[in-house]
């Protein structure tokens, strides 16, 4: 090895089959809090991040996309392949190459390290998730399969404190980065004579360590039976999502009036003990009722993702793929498509990244299209605020009814998005139908550091936009609301002479036919930054209109209950079910597809569609109230 | 006077901000670097370059989008 350059520091790449700890392991080695979850093809680009060594040397951690092979069929899987055969401009063939292998499931993950390791750059074999393993009486002997191999052999519990130590030490240990440029490994694609030699090599491996199949769980075989019925299972999981959307309004109603009114108070105190003028005005009615108004909605978001992420760490997704693949077979959607589709009901752009698992351009284009109906978090509060105001609080049965309807909304987008796929599959021509391979993870308690990880996460984000681009805009639209001020002969209220209401008043011929008035026609604007926003925007132009500074301290909801009718509120609600796409996912629709084309022609059906909606909407519940 | 002026303070620096958070990746990433390039030849810039300026480049990259987990999703160049 050369002379030692202290301050490189050493590449490590974590490679391994999906699901098998990766992310969670980088999380553990650079103290990073990338997502995690018990289901395959979360992670669909490579990620670093840093670890300071004792030696000040450091090691620098790249997670890689999870794969069965180095022959890819995906992006994310090819991602992987060139990352370790050095073909990425800006990432470097790795000095150290850590293989994490799922101990419990110890020849699948071991079938790729005998892959990796033909490379010949230089291995460490980390056994994952051995404490699973030895629960279930899976015995490794560690020393022999190193020896046989080749290469260093060590445990981690990725998900514990410490159960990476082994690790970072045979790390620390390895040296320092060569001070040279390595070069990049020769490859070539697997042929049928490989895979046999590979398929013996790993026999003999499996034998010289001792590994016999995990110990079966005969409650997991009984639940998966009734989990994966075609009947029980579909039912089972359509009570799991009503009983996750009641939650959602239930147990979020105390924190969030506990929110308003410290919102209102805030707004109270603002005006009356701020002199009055545009500085007060910018507080009270553009900060407080606009972003504040948002900020409202905490509650719910959170308890969304504690059901989302308790589902996630659980196994139980997975399932639900293999319950819904044929349905996705009918409609023309890969069975793939699940994993994206489901990571849209976050943000639609994580969902689209992670259609890169799906090898058929074509059905690859098809999700994407279809990922930004799925109920994005976005929309939840421009639902909560519509359903609390238009809907009575009121049971339905056992059941309450602003959670029914709230259950209905996510529907209306899940059942739409198959509809627009059946007819895409349609005008497409395409009949072929891929099926969905999917590795069913082991079932487990959700665990509580992780849950409150993410639940953080989410709240983070949620604040950040808040606080960020929401605030931002509703200063800027402040001060369209504000500006310019009328003459004293004008009667109406001021904020009908300002830009933003002579825009509102533009615009309202535009959405006139959808029972919108000029309030809603000018929040729809800055909604298209960020769906939220709408919220936040009707909250300030309501203040901005409020014929005195007592009526701004009054809750947006009572105010939308009296001003507008049923039809206009059921109308904008079916606008936002097909709403057209926040400025940001368009803009990664046309990175994804390298074309302005297909971002263009989202943003023109889900217009189309949303109007189409909002108006047969307004239309038939004009006619029925 | 002085409360007008504050509030167009105000008003300019969230418009500035609402701009560059929902400008397109790539522009953003050119003027990061145009600034980088002009910061680079004076000397009493270089600390605020370093620790300020060096990781803003290498998140700017995402997508405008703070609301994700993909909050840095450059595409791999191929060599």
């Amino acid at each position: 090895m050369d002379a030692p350059v202290a301050s490189k520091p050493l590449r490590v790449a974590l490679v391994g089959v999906p699901n098998c700890g990766k992310t969670a392991l980088f999380n553990r080695l650079t103290g990073s809090r990338q997502k995690v979850a018990n289901y395959p093809g979360v992670t669909v680009e490579r990620r670093e991040g840093e670890r300071a060594t004792a030696d000040g040397r450091g090691l620098r951690v790249l997670d890689l996309p999870g794969t069965y092979g180095l022959t890819p069929t995906t992006l994310d899987e090819a991602i992987t392949r060139d990352v370790l055969l050095g073909r990425l401009a800006d990432t470097p063939v790795p000095d150290v190459v850590v293989c994490v292998v799922d101990a419990v499931h110890l020849p699948i993950g071991l079938r790729l390290a005998l892959e990796v390791k033909r490379l010949g750059l230089p291995m460490i074999l980390a056994l994952n998730r051995m404490d699973m393993a030895r629960r279930r009486g899976v015995s490794i002997d560690m020393e022999r399969l190193a020896a046989e191999l080749g290469t260093p052999v060590v445990p981690t519990v990725a998900v514990k404190r410490g159960g990476a130590d082994q690790l970072v030490a045979l790390l620390e240990r390895a040296g320092p980065a060569p001070n040279r440029t390595v070069s990049a490994p020769a490859w070539h694609e697997t042929t049928a004579e490989d895979a046999e030699q590979m398929q013996s090599d790993l026999r003999g491996l499996l034998a010289v360590a001792g590994y016999g199949p995990p110990r079966e769980n005969p409650w997991f075989g009984r639940l998966d039976a009734v989990l994966l019925h075609p009947v029980s299972g579909l039912l089972l999981l359509a009570l799991v999502l009503f009983v996750i959307f009641q939650a959602v309004f239930s147990w979020a109603a105390a924190p969030m009036d506990w929110i308003d009114a410290s919102m209102a108070s805030a707004g109270e105190w603002v005006l009356t003990h701020m002199p009055e003028g545009p500085l007060s005005s910018l507080l009270a009615h553009g900060v407080i009722a606009g972003a504040g108004a948002v900020l409202v909605f905490l509650p719910q978001i959170i308890i969304l993702f504690f059901f989302i992420l308790v589902l996630e760490d659980s196994g139980y997704l997975p399932r639900a793929a293999y319950l819904l693949d044929r349905l996705m077979g009918w409609v023309g959607l890969s069975g793939r498509a699940f994993i994206p589709l489901l990571s849209s009901h976050a943000c639609a752009i994580p969902g689209i990244m992670a259609t890169r698992t799906i090898p058929n351009w074509r059905d690859r284009l098809r999700v994407i299209m279809i990922a930004p109906l799925m109920t994005c978090s976005a929309r939840l509060p421009v639902y909560s605020l519509l359903i609390a105001a238009l809907i009575p609080r009121q049971d339905v049965g056992p059941f309450n009814l602003q959670g029914l309807v709230m259950f209905g909304l996510y529907a209306a987008g899940i059942v739409s998005a198959l509809l627009v796929a059946y007819v895409m599959k349609h005008i497409a021509g395409s009949r072929q139908y891929s099926p969905l391979m999917l590795e069913l993870p082991d079932f487990q308690w959700p665990h509580a550091g992780n849950l409150l990880l993410g639940l953080w996460e989410r709240v983070k984000i949620f604040l950040s936009r808040v606080g960020g681009i929401i605030l931002a805009l509703m200063i800027v639209l402040w001060f369209l609301a504000s500006y310019p001020e009328p003459p004293p002969e004008f009667t109406g209220p001021a904020i009908q002479y300002s830009y933003a209401g002579r825009l509102g008043a533009l615009l309202q011929h535009v959405f006139a036919p959808l029972g919108f008035n000029w309030q809603i026609s000018i929040a729809l604007v800055p909604g298209l930054a960020a769906r939220e926003v709408a919220v936040g925007a009707l909250g300030t132009v309501y203040a901005l209109s409020a014929a005195s500074d007592d009526d701004v301290a009054s809750k947006l909801e009572p105010l939308i209950a009296a001003e507008w009718s049923l039809a206009t509120g059921c109308a904008l609600l079916a606008w936002y079910v097909f709403a057209p796409q926040c400025l940001s996912t368009l803009a990664v629709v046309k990175r994804e597809t390298n074309s302005w084309k297909y971002p263009l022609i989202m943003a023109g059906y889900l217009f189309a569609l949303a109007y189409i909606a909002a108006f047969i909407t307004f239309r038939v519940v004009n006619t029925w109230s | 006077m002085l409360q007008q002026l504050l509030v167009g303070l105000i008003v300019i620096a969230a418009a500035g901000f609402a701009v560059w958070k929902l400008m397109p990746a790539r522009r953003r990433l050119q003027l990061l670097m145009g600034l980088d390039a002009w910061s680079a030849h004076r000397p009493a810039l270089a600390g605020w370059r370093q620790r300020s300026l060096k990781p803003r480049i290498a998140r700017a990259a995402g997508s405008g989008c703070d609301g994700c987990a993909a909050r840095d999703p450059r595409p791999p160049h191929l060599r």
